[in-house]
């Protein structure tokens, strides 16, 4: 009853075209790497994805037919299905997480649910990318940005520390609860302290933020007019024009090199230590790290390949040229914090 | 009277004077207060394990206290509202001369189908007033209406419109009729229909987080999601019952019992209608408008948003993922029903277990989807046989929707006529035959909208079937989500037409007047 | 073939006593009925001889053996009770033929399909209603109703049949016939029957025997002559038929005196005072006072009744202003004038009742 079908055949029969697409570029690049027999085992695996089903589902249709292994795909919210693997606990059926931040990622790996990974899947993506641990990795990159209104907005801030200033007043739209802010603020605790960040944010209330649920809220936002400029992550650029169906009058803007508001978070991926099919859940890591779908993944959201920076679409820059500030990736797990801090001065 | 020396036949029994429930039927209402008291357990459990430091700063905090006023002040205000707009439509509709009354009684009725993040979405789009508190309160009226008309609509029925006459002849205007006559004997009813609106918007996460209103609600959500923190989330909904336990004990409060409806057979019924031209102007205007912002404004807003997606339709997965909803939220109906029949008949046999098991029948139905969701999966990874499954996600169901069915089944069973079930006792049936064989039968259509009430409640659930459904089983909602998740809503618009089109099929189904009263008024 | 026996039975409702210490047999085979203003009990009798309400205390048995005693009972459904309640009870969900084989199923009468459909046609046919075997009730008449009702009671062969005011809720006209109908039907298959009614035509008619209750229990009991003839009491003679009460004494010899009935004896300081019932048709009025042994009255009303009449007389008491007013049935066309004087001699059994009655 559990097998669902429902969704087997929808991956079969939907986006044909994409994965009849990808199958030919996956051709290429198998004929290439001799696969080691080991390998070669086709027991399904169970994946939890905080991705969304649309930007997924081709490349496991893609992956199952390259491999011959079946995905069973649980689509969620990264943060939700991250609670839910931790509840779970040993006792969870996913082989792995695919999750939209590293937070997610690292409050796993802080409760020793990941397994360590090795070889390979390390190999290729830069080490900032990857846990301290080494039990998950980044897959793609998203970089928080400054989205302002370049009608109204004529002199861009150099820093997020700037966004304090009074000709900022009741212009500029956060969104507290949004994961992605919270990965922000944790960072900003990590890289400038606890005390300095506490002011900053007690600046921003001050300074009459208005507040939304998502990103995408804030950028429609700022092309609405409903106010001048946001803190979003930088893809949202384009999905919300693609969403409108319209160009958007809305622009991204990088703050100075190093500003902690071009914070580079990861979307990545970790094994469950408690899954059976270690080998299977590896392959699939591998599979999405691999250059034909990383373009694929690149050109479909507008988030950075950290792998290949020079994948990146038309309009998108390389990521290792927004300025971003070091930041270990592996601390954003610490939300605990965060939550406390925006608790505090009442933000959430 | 009694000889000494005569010898007791075997077959007679201790008599059972207080209708004491049966060992049976006890067993299922412990059965039935264990599935309740689940989700409750894990609650627990789950805050138990939270650090007081970060819960001192949430539960004392001003914001908090914010919170808590906006949800009880939204709560409150929006049953207010809804039972004043569904009472009115009722009325309207039972007493004023109208055209296509059936077809009316139907309309108003759909909007029950429509989730409240669709509402919440289209009032969105409308872009006629702006996010926040005002907008949550008019959205959520729109949406929690029908539950008041649908509780007025067979309290009405039961209303003996010989009495209405008298009282007309003795001089009552129809405003005193209405206040004298007519509440006092609808009055329970209301009020079982304002508490389920309230804690319809105590649980409710679609329509507050879109219009962004921070309610209890929202705050668990945000706790949840942002920090994996499921104590503290915990904490909050415990806080969420305790509030539902106010509101249900008020609600007892203000219960009166020495109202019972008549259920004798010869109880009148085809009335007088106002045929005034002015009213029924009025009357009709009032309906249209309804029907016009709760029902044409959001279908035509989806229909539009459909018409112009960029995809095409992938029909099989359509039709797949709505056979797939159809099938978990039978289930689920089937095991509500299932619990709330013995519960039922437990609550009017006056016993306390039943009515222990009522009120937490109303407790967990103000929990939000999320915080069943994170009950049952701390309960289900133990038991790694019903994780994941159909059924978990069907118990979900049932346990999150127990409260809408169970008036419906409890006063549909207290309207069989007693006589009726005393003569299947002299003509040789015990209780459980007499149950099956007549109290059962005739209150089907009550049982029947009960089930037909969860059913649709379960096609609209979202974010327990997110934690709960078996890896890659989608329903509509679901994929409403995924797709609205990551704006594409044109993408939403077909799955969301589909679960509107298939939800509103029961809807019309509890609308029809002959599920109200069950047939047994035929006899004169 | 069961014969009823009830003894000492009481019941109470919280603190209201709706039965108490109540007595009565019932042979087998006869035809029983309960006569009594509402709110004596009727209906509870009835529900306690079907084990639908349970006695305080007292016994009930169903052919000597016990069905109920103080708290210990045979459950309602075990005690084979044909039961027709005021309102045919119908079940509405269930056509004519499904009704009446609604008993035929069940734990110890479980029976044959083909059997148990024979039995419903013989029943309807009994009833003559095998026409409507699949209507649903809500088609038929109320007379109807009720008869199916009964076929349904008879079907599962009863012990005993209880009747609650089964017609009722009929129309004047046809009450009659379909209680003589029923009526006829019980008598016929010999089922020993209690019926509860206040209409006293209907139970002189019908039963083989006549309990009259009041205040929760049976005050007298016996044939429909022997209570209509012999009552203990005004109120009881009043519950079987009209009747007028007129002052009296009874000396110690035995003899009665009243303005009917004149002595020619003085006054005796031992004399008794009390009333006589006398029932209208024990007066026979006369044109004149032929053999000087007649009272003089004068008629002061006449109702009419078609088949037959009822005189209103007044009668000159003892003191000069005194007026004793009396009733006389009288048969046929009746030529009296109001104002008329006419002469009246008592022609019946002298009904003593010791309690003196301040009549009016």
């Amino acid at each position: 009853m559990t097998d669902s079908t429902p969704s087997e055949n929808r991956y079969r029969h939907r986006k044909g075209l994409t994965a009849a697409a990808l199958l030919m570029l996956m051709g290429a690049l198998t004929s290439c790497a001799a696969t080691p027999e080991a390998e070669k085992s086709t027991a399904p695996i169970t994946l939890y994805s905080g991705r969304s089903e649309e930007l997924i589902a081709p490349f496991i249709e893609a992956f199952t037919a390259e491999t011959g292994i079946q995905v069973e795909t649980r689509f969620g919210d990264s943060a939700a299905l991250a609670a839910q693997l931790l509840e779970e606990g040993a006792n969870s059926p996913a082989d792995l997480f695919l999750s939209q931040d590293a937070g997610a990622l690292g409050a796993l790996s802080g409760a020793e649910l990941l397994a360590p990974l090795e070889g390979e899947t390390l190999n290729q993506t830069p080490k900032e990318f990857i846990s301290r641990e080494e039990d998950w990795v980044g897959i793609t990159g998203r970089a928080r940005v400054f989205a302002y209104s370049p009608t109204r907005v004529s002199s861009l801030p150099g820093s997020v520390a700037d966004l304090v200033r009074p000709e900022w007043k009741g212009r500029v739209g956060i969104a507290p609860t949004n994961s992605s802010f919270q990965a922000f603020v944790t960072a900003m605790i990590q890289s400038q302290g606890e005390p300095a960040t506490q002011e900053w944010l007690e600046a921003i209330i001050k300074n009459e933020p208005k507040l939304y649920e998502k990103n995408s809220l804030i950028v429609e936002a700022i092309d609405s007019g409903e106010i001048d400029a946001g803190l979003v992550n930088h893809y949202y650029l384009w999905e919300v024009a693609s969403e409108l169906g319209r160009e958007i009058k809305v622009q991204n803007h990088f703050f100075t090199t190093g500003d902690i508001g071009n914070l580079l978070n990861v979307s990545g991926a970790g094994i469950l230590k408690s899954s059976k099919n270690q080998n299977g859940a590896k392959r699939f890591i591998e599979f999405l790290l691999s250059k034909a779908i990383q373009e694929k993944f690149v050109s479909d959201t507008h988030e950075f390949s950290l792998e290949y920076p020079e994948l990146s679409p038309e309009g998108v820059p390389q990521w290792s040229s927004i300025g971003a500030p070091k930041v270990d990736l592996s601390e954003l797990a610490d939300l605990q914090r965060t939550q406390k801090l925006l608790l505090k001065i009442g933000l959430l | 009277m009694l000889d000494t020396n005569e010898k007791l036949p075997r077959n007679l029994r201790e008599s059972n004077r207080d209708n004491r429930p049966s060992t049976l039927l006890l067993l299922a209402g412990v059965v039935a207060l264990a599935f309740v008291a689940l989700p409750i357990f894990y609650l627990f459990r789950l805050a138990k394990r939270s650090d007081v430091e970060t819960l001192t700063l949430l539960i004392f905090r001003a914001k908090t206290a914010e919170i808590i006023f906006t949800t009880i002040s939204l709560a409150t205000l929006v049953s207010l509202f809804a039972t004043v707009l569904g009472l009115t439509l009722a009325w309207t509709l039972h007493n004023v001369k109208i055209p296509r009354n059936n077809l009316f009684r139907a309309l108003v009725m759909i909007p029950i189908a429509i989730p409240s993040y669709i509402y919440a979405y289209c009032w969105l789009s409308l872009e006629a007033l702006p996010r926040g508190y005002f907008s949550a309160l008019i959205v959520l009226t729109l949406a929690t209406t029908p539950y008041i008309i649908l509780a007025t609509f067979s309290a009405f029925s039961r209303i003996d419109l010989a009495q209405l006459e008298v009282a007309q002849t003795l001089g009552d205007n129809p405003l005193r009729l209405f206040t004298r006559v007519i509440f006092p004997q609808i009055r329970n009813t209301i009020l079982a229909g304002s508490l389920l609106v309230t804690l319809y918007v105590l649980s409710d996460f679609g329509a507050v987080s879109l219009l962004g209103v921070d309610t209890l609600t929202r705050a668990i959500q945000n706790t949840y999601q942002g920090s994996y923190d499921r104590s503290s989330a915990a904490v909050l909904a415990i806080i969420l019952l305790i509030l539902s336990a106010l509101v249900i004990f008020r609600e007892n409060l203000w219960r009166n019992e020495s109202y019972h409806t008549i259920t004798s057979s010869s109880i009148t019924k085809a009335g007088k209608k106002y045929t005034q031209r002015r009213v029924r102007i009025l009357a009709s205007t009032l309906i249209v408008a309804y029907i016009l912002v709760a029902l044409l404004l959001p279908m035509s807003l989806l229909i539009q948003r459909f018409v112009t997606r960029e995809r095409a339709l992938d029909l099989s997965n359509l039709f797949n993922v709505t056979s797939s909803t159809i099938v978990v939220s039978a289930i689920g109906a089937v095991l509500a029903i299932a619990i709330s029949i013995p519960l039922a008949l437990l609550s009017l046999t006056g016993s306390r277990l039943g009515k222990f098991a009522e009120w937490g029948v109303f407790l967990v139905h103000a929990l939000p989807g999320i915080v069943m969701g994170l009950a049952l999966v701390s309960f289900g990874a133990q038991f790694s046989f019903i994780y994941q499954t159909l059924i978990l996600l069907a118990i979900a169901y049932s346990i999150l929707f127990l409260a809408r069915s169970v008036g419906f089944i409890s006063s549909s069973i207290s309207r069989v006529p007693k006589n009726l079930e005393e003569i299947s006792s002299t003509l040789g049936k015990n209780k459980r035959e007499t149950f099956f064989r007549v109290t059962l039968p005739l209150a089907l259509p009550g049982i029947l909208s009960g089930a037909l009430l969860i059913f649709l409640s379960a096609m609209k659930e979202l974010p327990a079937t997110l934690m709960l459904r078996p890896t890659g089983f989608e329903t509509l909602a679901t994929e409403i989500w995924s797709s609205a998740n990551i704006f594409r809503f044109s993408e939403a618009a077909p799955y969301a037409l589909l679960l509107v089109i298939f939800a509103a099929i029961p809807a019309f189904l509890i609308s029809r007047p002959d599920r109200q009263n069950s047939n047994r008024g035929e006899i004169s | 073939m069961t014969s009823l026996e009830l003894s000492e039975l009481s019941v109470t409702f919280g603190s209201t006593p709706a039965l108490s210490s109540l007595s009565l047999n019932v042979k087998s085979g006869d035809f029983a009925a309960i006569l009594g203003p509402s709110g004596c009990g009727k209906t509870t009798l009835l529900r306690a001889i079907a084990g639908l309400v349970t006695p305080n205390s007292g016994a009930i048995r169903f052919d000597k053996k016990l069905v109920s005693v103080s708290s210990l009972v045979l459950p309602a459904h075990k005690r084979n009770v044909g039961y027709l309640p005021q309102e045919a009870g119908l079940f509405p969900h269930l056509t004519v033929g499904e009704n009446v084989g609604f008993g035929l199923s069940a734990g110890s009468r479980k029976i044959k399909n083909s059997e148990r459909n024979e039995r419903i046609r013989e029943m309807l046919d009994l009833v003559g209603l095998i026409k409507l075997i699949d209507r649903k009730p809500h088609q038929l008449s109320g007379g109807q109703q009720t008869r199916v009702a009964l076929a349904r009671a008879l079907a599962i062969q009863p012990a005993i049949v209880l009747l609650d005011e089964p017609f009722s809720n009929l129309d004047y006209a046809l009450r009659v016939d379909v209680s003589e109908e029923v009526i006829a039907l019980l008598k016929k298959s010999k089922t020993t029957s209690l019926m509860v009614t206040h209409d006293r035509e209907e139970a002189l008619v019908s039963a083989d025997i006549i309990a009259l209750m009041s205040h929760g229990t049976i005050v007298q009991s016996g044939t429909p002559q022997s209570i209509y003839m012999g009552p203990q009491s005004a109120e009881m003679a009043q519950s079987t038929g009209d009747i007028v009460q007129i002052s009296a004494q009874r000396r110690p010899d035995g003899t009665v005196v009243s303005v009917l009935h004149p002595q020619p004896a003085q006054f005796d300081a031992r004399s008794e005072l009390g009333a006589l019932l006398i029932r209208p048709e024990e007066i026979r009025i006369h044109d004149t006072d032929k053999n000087g042994s007649y009272q003089r009255a004068t008629v002061s009303r006449v109702k009419y009744y078609g088949h037959d009449a009822m005189v209103e007389l007044s009668l000159p008491g003892v003191g000069s202003s005194e007026q004793i007013p009396l009733l006389a049935r009288v048969a046929g066309p009746v030529e009296y004038a109001v104002g008329e004087t006419v002469y009246i001699e008592h022609h019946g059994p002298i009904r003593w009742v010791s309690k003196k009655v301040t009549d009016r």
